[in-house]
């Protein structure tokens, strides 16, 4: 539907007020940016130095020796039955065990909590759990 | 408002509640054409019917118990819930002229009317008759309608995509994962975030932590 057939229709002039501000459409000293995110720093003398840390790096598997998955799924998979995981199925898959077994050895000691996975603070973590700092 | 308004009528209709639903669905242009937002119609009073005591699907044969048509059977095409309608393939129809333009007069065609779900009775596919019937459980906890004459389970219609694929019947192509590969199940859980889990299994070894940070 172009903006022709429109004013025909609506028999009204002038520009498209609510069509999207983008960076096309400025004069030519105008500037936007459209989303994409710097990947350096712009120092006093104007050069741009590239820091490592903020390019994005994909972290992809091996996808040519064994690596079974294929971009689209068969119709003829059924829909999956894993229930989505839980903070209570976390801990009693992976720490009750380990409680157990010191429990019947023995060696169970509430002061040391930590061994088992606790963590009292997120000071000094690089992926922080509360304030997430990491993408996903 | 122009262009946009133009493109906004090919959105998704936001529906009143007085809304009077037609044989056409509310985002199509006949639709709207009748039912433009401002308009309000007499209210059609509706028997209500709860929603797990609804026993017709898209595919059922049924047959008409009133009407022109009575006594005939015929496959349930389209099922609109808001007025309890029933619109079968090919029965209960008038005719009408379509696509005219002109001075042509247009196709004519023969167009269904709908029945209400009072005016229709499941048929039975033992002695194909016209049945009442029930929501039961089977042994197996499985929710059926069963025939209350005979007592036999009438299954629900197999609904068809409208691409056209049978899943039973797919061959797999060479961007397709098998069944068996998409449905193993590979996840170990472990207290690691994603991001650790990788950077232990690639041997990242990352000592500096990020700056302090405080969060209200």
């Amino acid at each position: 539907m172009g903006l022709l057939s429109g004013l025909a229709r609506g028999l009204v002039r002038g520009a498209d007020r609510m069509a999207e501000w983008t960076s096309k459409r400025g004069s030519r000293t105008f500037y936007k940016n459209r989303g994409a995110r710097k990947t350096g720093v712009l120092t006093s003398s104007g050069k741009f130095v590239r820091v490592r840390e903020m390019v994005p790096e994909l972290v992809v598997p091996r996808l040519d020796a064994g690596f079974k998955l294929k971009p689209y799924v068969s119709y003829r998979a059924p829909l999956g039955t894993e229930e989505p995981q839980t903070p209570h199925k976390l801990f009693m898959e992976v720490v009750a065990p380990r409680i157990e077994k010191e429990i019947k050895e023995g060696t169970f000691d509430p002061d040391n909590l930590e061994k088992y996975g606790l963590e009292r603070s997120q000071e000094g973590k690089i992926f922080q759990l509360y304030p997430k700092n990491y993408v996903r | 408002m122009r262009l946009t308004a133009l493109l906004a009528m090919a959105a998704r209709v936001k529906v009143p509640p007085d809304y009077r639903y037609g044989t056409s669905r509310p985002w199509t242009v006949g639709a709207q054409r009748m039912n433009p937002p401002g308009k309000k119609r007499r209210k059609v009073f509706v028997e209500p019917i709860q929603p797990e005591d609804w026993s017709l699907f898209k595919g059922d044969t049924v047959e008409v118990l009133a009407g022109k048509d009575s006594g005939k059977q015929g496959k349930i095409s389209q099922v609109i819930r808001a007025r309890n309608w029933v619109i079968l393939e090919g029965l209960n129809t008038h005719y009408r002229y379509i696509g005219k333009s002109g001075e042509y007069r247009g196709t004519y065609i023969a167009s269904e009317s709908p029945l209400l779900v009072r005016e229709v009775a499941l048929v039975d596919p033992s002695d194909r008759k016209p049945t009442q019937v029930e929501w039961r459980f089977t042994e197996e906890g499985e929710r059926v309608r069963v025939s209350l004459r005979s007592g036999r389970i009438l299954p629900k219609p197999v609904v068809q995509r409208r691409d056209g694929i049978v899943p039973e019947q797919w061959k797999d192509g060479p961007k397709d994962t098998s069944p068996d590969d998409a449905l193993e199940k590979t996840y170990s859980a472990s207290l690691k975030t994603f991001e650790e889990e990788i950077a232990g299994a690639t041997g990242v070894v990352e000592t500096r932590a990020g700056r302090r940070t405080f969060w209200y």
